[in-house]
């Protein structure tokens, strides 16, 4: 029996955490979680998720700054990212050419599509 | 010798007259005949004037009188009934003894230099109303900058005395712009244009289009420079507007995706909880569809409040009621999440003048900025929001504290600026920009004490009179 999959959830808004982290329990996954980009990247080092979900409307860009840490410490850049941002799809685009960092493994705008989110999470770590 | 003379006479190309002391016409050249028609016995006064005597001021009567040579403007008319204007100019005719004998009168058709004439001054005139009477600020400078005209609206506007230096007059410096368009067209004759703020008399600051020419003399060179400036202080300010309703039709599409957002996530709880018979998941879900559907009221509210410019309702009201009013309005959301509330309301402090319903969406605005404050800070297991109200001879002051989130000094700085929220997806970014606009048109202001991590303090003072210059209007 495959291990449960474990889901680290970063939002700073508690009702998107609480939906998210029911939803993907539903969906067999285990979750963690956190409310800012900061504490979100020590706890993708201290819990190892297996997919990040990362908002980058967060205060002070600390969605950004942590997608950036990701992609730079050995430790996490393997670990597939979706971001969901409130912002348009423009921002997609400005993320996929700054060059330094690749682009996220899925972008999804709010209000979010469950299914395609779940669907995608699935595809992603199973 | 004589028939030259006489042939001299005859051609000269003006009417020419010799006149005896009666004003009797002696001899007459060939032009005068030919557009009077004959002289013979006849006085000057009858074929020029049609007069039957003489004429008040008569040259040729001054020059019999002393000698002298005289001339005057005047009108005549010839045999076919035209009008002609001449300028008449008589000299004596004396005999061998000195004596005059004569006066020869001698008249020169102007009446095509008299046109021109007329026809300069009208147009002048044309365009001196056209200068005075233009929807525009108007000023003509020389090489020293000093404004040697202006018209009607620059007079008015900036109380133009001439001689006054352009850079003192309008913009009250003691030296020039740098740099100077007017010096910059007097040194290569361009027309210019640019943007400016100037300040009327009355210290009004206006936005300006201002064009800069070159008014050259008869040689070719620049001797004056006019300057000519547009009001566009209403354009400017519509453009802001504009500005500002493009920002927030997008912070409003960003603030109901989070909404909407949230809204999703409690409906998506309920109906699974629903399925699962799970009713703590059912309540929970409730619980953020109801918080969410209040954002979005409260963001309309706050859309539609900023929508319009309102004119306070200035009542005598009791600060005391009103903050408890908020109080109470807000201990069951805070109650729901586990914050507990003071209300510290000294009843003493009397009544203030000010518009009830704002001045209660300000309190509640900054009430329930404490409450989202304490709800996103999870350093803390124990959230407490205190409202206190006191007064002073001049003003009341409210005063609510929390022991929240708090604010870095980057976000406190940004806190009552448009559109910024750092509620992320929950805030429009309205709340606090409305609430202070609404402080300021009671003549009063709100400040801020915040820690990071700590919680906050915000300080709004009304004055319990309301403003003199509010009270004007």
């Amino acid at each position: 029996m495959a291990e449960q999959k474990k889901i680290l959830i970063v939002d700073d808004e508690p009702d998107m955490v609480e939906w998210l982290t029911t939803f993907f329990h539903d969906h067999g996954y285990q979750t963690c979680f956190s409310y800012d980009g900061f504490d979100g990247f020590e706890k993708t080092l201290s819990e190892k998720p297996d997919l990040i979900t990362l908002d980058i409307t967060m205060d002070r860009e600390s969605g950004i700054k942590m997608y950036r840490k990701l992609h730079d410490s050995e430790q996490t850049n393997a670990i597939p990212v979706i971001i969901i941002t409130g912002v348009s799809p423009e921002l997609k685009g400005f993320i996929e050419r700054r060059k330094q960092v690749d682009p996220p493994a899925a972008f999804f705008e709010k209000p979010v599509d469950k299914d395609k989110l779940i669907s995608r999470v699935k595809e992603l770590i199973g | 010798m004589e028939n030259i003379y006489q042939a001299y006479f005859e051609s000269l190309p003006c009417f020419v007259t010799v006149q005896d002391r009666d004003f009797r016409i002696i001899s007459a050249n060939r032009m005068f005949r030919d557009n009077f028609g004959d002289h013979e016995g006849r006085f000057c006064y009858q074929i020029y004037k049609q007069r039957p005597e003489k004429c008040e001021i008569c040259p040729v009567e001054r020059t019999f009188r002393d000698g002298g040579e005289y001339h005057s403007d005047e009108q005549v008319r010839t045999l076919d009934g035209r009008d002609v204007c001449v300028i008449v100019n008589t000299t004596p005719i004396r005999n061998e003894k000195g004596d005059i004998i004569a006066v020869m009168e001698m008249s020169t058709d102007i009446t095509d230099i008299k046109l021109l004439h007329q026809q300069l001054r009208e147009s002048q005139e044309r365009y001196r109303i056209l200068f005075e009477e233009v929807p525009c600020y108007i000023s003509i400078q020389d090489k020293d900058l000093r404004i040697v005209d202006a018209n009607r609206l620059h007079r008015e506007a900036f109380g133009t005395s001439y001689g006054g230096k352009c850079y003192e007059v309008y913009k009250h410096r003691k030296k020039e712009c740098e740099p100077c368009t007017v010096r910059q067209t007097f040194a290569d004759g361009k027309v210019r244009t640019h943007e400016e703020v100037v300040t009327s008399r009355d210290n009004e600051q206006m936005n300006v289009l201002v064009n800069t020419a070159p008014i050259r003399n008869g040689d070719g060179e620049i001797e004056k420079v006019i300057e000519m400036s547009t009001d566009i202080t209403q354009i400017r300010q519509l453009q802001d507007k504009l500005t500002s309703v493009g920002l927030l039709i997008s912070s409003i599409s960003h603030g109901i995706k989070g909404l909407l957002n949230g809204l999703d996530g409690g409906i998506y709880l309920v109906n699974t909880g629903l399925k699962k018979n799970d009713r703590d998941r059912i309540d929970r879900g409730w619980e953020i569809a109801l918080r969410n559907v209040d954002r979005i009221r409260t963001m309309v509210m706050d859309i539609l409040y900023y929508a319009k410019d309102r004119e306070p309702d200035w009542q005598t009201i009791s600060p005391a009621d009103l903050l408890r009013d908020v109080c109470t309005i807000i201990e069951d959301k805070a109650k729901k999440l586990n914050i507990q509330c003071g209300c510290n309301i000294d009843d003493d402090v009397g009544e203030f003048e000010a518009d009830p319903q704002a001045a209660r969406a300000l309190l509640t605005n900054l009430v329930e900025n404490a409450a989202d404050a304490c709800r996103i800070d999870k350093k803390k297991s124990e959230h407490r929001i205190s409202a206190s109200l006191r007064g002073t001879t001049e003003k009341i002051i409210f005063e609510i504290t929390d022991n929240g989130a708090g604010m870095d000094r980057e976000t406190r700085e940004k806190a009552f600026s448009l559109f910024f929220s750092s509620k992320g997806a929950g805030g429009t970014g309205l709340g606090l920009f409305i609430s202070n606009k609404i402080a300021q048109a009671h003549g009063g202001h709100i400040t801020v004490e915040s820690t990071e991590g700590e919680g906050s303090r915000f300080i709004v003072e009304m004055p319990r009179r309301r403003p003199a210059q509010v009270k004007e209007e």
